[in-house]
Parts: C-alpha cells; sequence; structure tokens
C-alpha cells in the first residue's frame, strides 16, 4: 500500500464513520428539554397498584379525576420526546434505555401501550443483571421484564410483540415529585438528621417479630419479605437500634435491641469450643458473634445486665481466634469443633471493633491489646506496593475501630489510612453537573449504574469517625473540609432516598416502610442493614456535633 | 547500507509482531475468564498470524514478507471494524444517556487511545514498507 493509499482508506474510513455515527446519534438522541409534544399520560394509582391509564392530547386537568377520587392517587405525565429503540437484538434493545428517565412506548397491531418510569421503576425493570462468566454486569434495562409489562397491556406474549412491534423510549417533563426529595448538602440540618436516624430506627422496629428477629428484606412495592436470613446483618441491625435507644434516650428503641439482643442470645448462641459464639448450623462465621458482641456492649450500656456473661464469653471467643500477625481465623466448625483459617471481606474489622469496644466493659487488658493488633494489621501496607493508592477494601469498620481506640490507643498511621481512604472515596463520589442533581453526593459504581446508598452509607460511618479523630489529631484544615464536604453531600443523597415518605403511591403498604433505607434510586427493597448503615451513620454526625456544641 | 537497514527493521517488525501476539493471548486468554467466539476467533487469528509472520521474519523464510502481508491486512482491518465498533459504542451510549454517559465516553476514548498503535499503526507502517520492497513482498 502507498502512502497516498493509505491516507485514502483512512480518509474514507474516518468520513464514512463519521456519517454513520452523526445519523446513529440524530436518531437514537433525546431532548429532554424539549417542550412537551402535549401526550399526557395520566395514571391512577391505588394500594400500591395502577387501576386506571389514560393517554390524552392536550388538557388532562380532568381526565380519571372520577376514578382518583376513591382514594387514589392521580399522576400525570407530559410526554417531552421520544425516539426509537433498536430491538433486533435484547441486549441492545435493553441498553436503549436510560434508567430512572426514560420510559418506553410499544406500538403493536394498531394499539400503543406505554411503560412509564413509575411503571419500570414498580416492575423493578430499570437494572437487570448480565452474568458474564464469574461476573455480573448491569447493561441495561430488564427487557423481559418491560417486554411482558407492555405485551399484557397489547393482549399479546413477550415475544411475539419483541419480533413485530414498534418500539420508542419517551422523556417526561420534569416536575417536583415526592421521590427523591430535593435535599442539598446546604440543607442538611442538625434536626433533619435526627429525624431520619429515628425513622429509619423506627423502621427496623416496626418490622420486628415477635420473636426479635426482623422483616430481613422488604421489597416495599409489593410488601412482600424475603425468606432469607443473616446473622452478622441481624447483629448489625440490633447493634444499632440499641445506640439509637441510647443516644437518643428512646425507650422503645431500646426495647427492640434488646429483644433483638435476647434473639441471638437465647436462640442463636453455639458452643465453639470452650467459648460462645453468635450463629447457626454446622459452621458460623466471625462477623455475627463480633456484630453480635457489639450489640450487647450497647444494651449494656443501656443497663441491660443481662448480657454481660454472653458477651465475655464471645469477646474470648474472638480472641482465640486471632493469628499472630493480628488477623482472625474468620470461620469455626461447630460440627468438628476447630477453627478454619480462611478470611474474608469485612470480618476483621467487625472483630477488632467489637474487641475495642468490650474492653470498655470487660477492663481486660487481652481485649485491648486484641483490637489494637487487630487494627495494627488492618492499615499495614507495604511502601513498596505502589498500587496502595488505587486499590481499597471496605475499610468501613476498620475506621471506626481507629475512632475508637484513639483515646486509648491512638494509631497515626492508621488515622492517615483512614484519610487516604476517604480520598479514595471522594474520587468515587458523583458531582451535579455532569451527575444528575439527585445522584449529586451518591458512589459511582459505573457510567450507566443507579449509585446504590449501603456502600456510600457505611463508608460515611467511617468519615464521621475519621473526622471527629482527625479534627483533634491536628490534620490539615483543607482535608477536613473536604472530609466535611465529603459527608455532607453523602448525608444530603441518603436523605433524599430515605422513605419519608417516598413514592407511597407504588407503594401497598407505605406505613411498613417508612423510614426506610432502599437499595438504591431504582431498587426498592429495604434489607435491615440499610437502615442499620445509614442510619449509624446519621446517628454518628449527631454525637459529633452535640459534642461540638 | 540499505540492506543493513531493512534486516534492522525486518528484524524490528519480527519482534513488534511477536509482541503484539504475546499481548493479545495473555489479554484474551490469560485476564479474559468469559469465553465469546466474537472476542477470541478475531484474537486468536490475529495472534496466529502476527506469530507465524513473526518467525517466518525472524529466520528469514523465503516467505516471509507474504506472511508479514497477511498477518499486516488482518490486523489492520479487524483494527478498522473494532475501533469503529468501539467509536459507535461510544456514540450510542452518549444518545442514551446524554451527559451521564461522559465518563464512559472518556474511558472508551481512552481504550481506543490504548489500542491504535498495535491495531492500526503498526500494519499501516508494515505494509507501507512492504510496499517500498521487492516484489516478493506480494503486498
Amino acid at each position: 500500500m502507498t502512502p497516498r493509499e493509505l491516507a485514502r482508506v483512512l480518509l474514507g474510513y474516518v468520513l464514512g464513520l463519521a456519517l454513520i455515527a452523526i445519523v446513529l446519534s440524530a436518531v437514537l438522541g433525546l431532548n429532554r428539554k424539549h417542550a412537551p409534544t402535549g401526550t399526557k399520560i395520566v395514571s391512577v394509582w391505588q394500594g400500591g397498584v395502577r387501576v386506571a391509564r389514560a393517554v390524552v392530547s392536550g388538557d388532562a386537568t380532568h381526565t380519571l379525576e372520577a376514578e382518583a377520587g376513591r382514594g387514589g392517587t392521580r399522576v400525570v405525565s407530559e410526554i417531552v420526546d421520544s425516539a426509537p429503540m433498536l430491538s433486533f437484538n435484547r441486549l441492545i434493545f435493553a441498553a436503549c434505555v436510560a434508567p430512572v428517565k426514560d420510559g418506553v412506548m410499544a406500538s403493536y397491531a394498531g394499539q400503543t401501550a406505554y411503560a412509564t418510569p413509575d411503571d419500570l421503576l414498580k416492575a423493578e425493570a430499570y437494572e437487570a443483571n448480565l452474568q458474564l462468566g464469574p461476573t455480573a454486569l448491569v447493561l441495561g434495562i430488564d427487557a423481559d421484564k418491560v417486554l411482558g409489562l407492555l405485551a399484557k397491556e397489547l393482549r399479546t406474549t413477550p415475544d411475539e410483540l419483541f419480533q413485530h412491534g414498534k418500539f420508542r423510549r419517551f422523556a417526561l417533563k420534569t416536575e417536583k415529585r415526592p421521590f427523591p426529595r430535593e435535599v442539598t448538602p446546604s440543607n442538611v440540618k442538625l434536626d433533619d438528621v435526627r429525624y431520619a436516624v429515628l425513622s429509619s430506627a423506627r423502621y427496623l422496629a416496626r418490622n420486628q417479630k415477635r420473636d426479635g428477629s426482623f422483616r430481613y428484606e422488604v421489597d416495599a412495592t409489593t410488601g412482600a419479605d424475603s425468606n432469607d436470613y443473616n446473622f452478622p446483618r441481624h447483629a448489625g441491625a440490633t447493634y444499632f437500634l440499641a445506640r439509637a435507644g441510647n443516644q437518643l434516650r428512646d425507650a422503645h428503641l431500646f426495647h427492640a435491641g434488646r429483644q433483638a439482643g435476647a434473639y441471638m442470645k437465647d436462640r442463636t448462641t453455639l458452643h465453639c469450643g470452650a467459648h460462645a459464639c453468635v450463629g447457626q448450623g454446622d459452621e458460623v462465621d466471625v462477623g455475627a458473634s463480633a456484630l453480635g458482641l457489639l450489640a450487647y456492649v450497647e444494651l449494656l450500656n443501656g443497663g441491660a445486665g443481662e448480657f454481660r456473661d454472653a458477651a465475655l464469653d464471645i469477646a474470648a471467643f474472638l480472641r482465640s481466634q486471632q493469628l499472630a500477625n493480628g488477623d482472625f481465623m474468620h470461620f469455626y466448625s461447630v460440627k468438628e469443633q476447630h477453627p478454619i483459617n480462611v478470611q474474608v471481606e469485612y470480618y476483621t474489622g467487625e472483630a477488632a471493633f467489637a474487641l475495642a469496644r468490650v474492653a470498655r466493659i470487660s477492663g481486660d487488658a487481652r481485649d485491648l491489646e486484641a483490637a489494637k493488633r487487630a487494627l495494627s494489621f488492618l492499615v499495614g501496607r507495604s511502601p513498596l506496593f505502589i498500587g496502595a493508592h488505587y486499590f481499597w477494601g471496605a475499610e468501613h469498620w476498620t475506621c471506626q475501630v481507629m475512632e475508637d481506640l484513639w483515646q486509648r490507643a491512638p494509631d497515626e498511621t492508621a488515622l492517615r489510612f483512614c484519610l487516604d481512604w476517604q480520598a479514595a472515596n471522594r474520587n468515587l463520589q458523583l458531582s451535579s453537573p455532569p451527575e444528575p442533581p439527585e445522584y449529586d453526593g451518591g458512589l459511582s459504581r459505573g457510567p450507566f449504574v443507579s449509585p446504590r446508598l449501603t456502600p456510600l452509607a457505611s463508608r460515611l460511618e467511617a468519615a464521621v469517625a475519621t473526622l471527629s479523630v482527625a479534627r483533634g489529631a491536628g490534620v490539615d484544615q483543607k482535608e477536613l473540609a473536604l472530609l466535611e464536604d465529603e459527608i455532607r453531600r453523602g448525608f444530603a443523597f441518603l436523605l433524599r432516598y430515605q422513605f419519608s415518605p417516598g413514592p407511597t403511591y407504588l407503594m401497598p403498604d407505605p406505613r411498613g416502610v417508612s423510614g426506610g433505607v432502599p437499595g438504591s434510586p431504582v431498587d426498592l427493597h429495604v434489607r435491615i442493614d440499610y437502615p442499620q448503615h445509614a442510619g449509624d451513620a446519621w446517628l454518628r454526625w449527631l454525637e459529633l456535633n452535640d459534642v461540638r456544641h | 547500507m540499505a540492506a543493513l537497514l531493512g534486516s534492522r527493521v525486518r528484524i524490528g517488525f519480527a519482534a513488534l509482531n511477536a509482541l503484539v501476539a504475546l499481548i493479545l493471548l495473555v489479554a484474551v486468554f490469560g485476564l479474559l475468564k468469559v469465553r465469546f467466539w466474537g472476542i477470541d476467533l478475531p484474537a486468536a487469528m490475529i495472534s496466529l498470524a502476527e506469530i507465524v509472520s513473526a518467525v517466518a521474519l525472524f529466520r528469514r523464510l523465503p516467505w516471509a514478507m507474504r506472511a508479514l502481508a497477511v498477518s499486516a491486512w488482518i490486523t489492520f482491518v479487524l483494527g478498522l471494524i473494532l475501533v469503529g465498533l468501539i467509536v459507535l459504542t461510544m456514540v450510542f451510549l452518549r444518545s442514551i444517556h446524554g451527559e451521564d454517559g461522559l465518563a464512559a465516553t472518556a474511558i472508551s476514548g481512552l481504550i481506543v487511545a490504548l489500542i491504535v498503535p498495535y491495531t492500526l499503526v503498526v500494519p499501516a507502517a508494515q505494509l507501507l514498507w512492504l510496499k517500498q520492497q521487492p516484489s516478493e513482498s506480494g503486498s
């Protein structure tokens, strides 16, 4: 090939590519700031179910008023623009919709059906996991759910609709909605935070069963709860309830924590060698015992003396699991009565935190020493590891240990570690613009995926703990200001999405989930650890600011 | 002097082809845990062509220039397709998500910048060089 031929090939290629790109962009693009087209979708919701729908052109002031008059909620959505969707392949079809913003309309056999953002949120259709070998990727909406929803309206099958239907996505006029709430970092007030803590703790108390366990994961859009259960998370919820009860002097919350603690002590305490441990089955993990111990310590602090023996016994179990390097063996075979030297995420930090806390009650120097050694292990990173600046685990427990030990055994390395980790977290924090305003302060999971609330909440627990130490440790004012800004922006994001009261018209039982913290803007499930982590971060913020004032 | 230069260029291209084949094999068959024919087949084709041409160039086999031409054309054409697909994916996602797709656009742009030297610049240079060689090159 001569240089002239090469130049011709490349020029043709670039021009061809540019032409396809311009056409693709013009055809598929959507202008969300476009003036309304005049088409309005009127929906009436009752008991979390859509009971009526009408699509009108022009004035919709009185459309479906009678239906809404019988205790329903009438929602009018106005279409501002629409664009075709590529439907030659389900994967591409699924990638054609922007989560939370777009609706989908389908035309088939002379009829048109609409799936509004509310419909898609209710159907939990905005995110679908695509399993590629060991990797789960979110590449777009759940095409099966969307097709099912539209096919039902058009009285056909999803496959028939996909083959012969025509699809467009549409954008709606931006209006003030009850969910997410409008919260900015500057209007995160202490009273709001206090209310948020109380309501998240009350969510847990309200969803507690008679035996002290919780409704583990409640789907706010159906009111149903899952049959799964997880003991570390039960213990975490217990810890938060007891802590909230103590700090806010709320006897009702403390009582709920006490019941949840009794459930662990009386029903899920096993023998691991010479000591007690928390869990069920042939094998237990250190996490349930560590968080159980944290909960018992909080309950003891509130005067529930019946947990003292159990707390000291579990502390001994945790110490017996510790290795010479400060780490822990994370499992114990109850069946064969021996520790299992396998490590997973979180548990070392949880065990360290529990031992740091129980040391105040036990007065046993071995507990404090074990916690110090575990913290040193957690924050120890080789200076030769260049990747240390880029790769981080979930260190939210580590930094709470650092804060708890600071007065008794200050660890400068741990403080630097926590400050650096928060700096890394700030790099992942979303900013608006270019992100939508409602996502400002959230933690990025990737460009097209909605941020989740709990990974942020747990990081904020650690961020507040780090701030409280950093303020008294001579850390640079600029770094403190960055940390505080990160916390405020994170809190604003969490408060926006807490069910306070949330999109009540999509819920069959809004009161049941009131105060709950959902998984993400598109995942309206509330698992017990979601309000726990958010609530605990807020609680720490109140504690820090009460001290300051 | 020209023969010496030609010999050096020949060895340089042999080393480059071997390196590209190695990078591709490690990246696609070592690091990527998911098997998908749409990626595996082109990667295997390019790697095979690059290895064959590298060996032929190193050993000065009589058909070395023809092998280099084949590997350069395969890499160049597949490279154009790959870059085109990434660019169109960027445009597609930008059209769907608007401003929210900024980070993905930046990442995709970085990927394009990283692959262009291997998939376009090297084979294009090889094709230009082959044109200047005696007729057995087959280009």
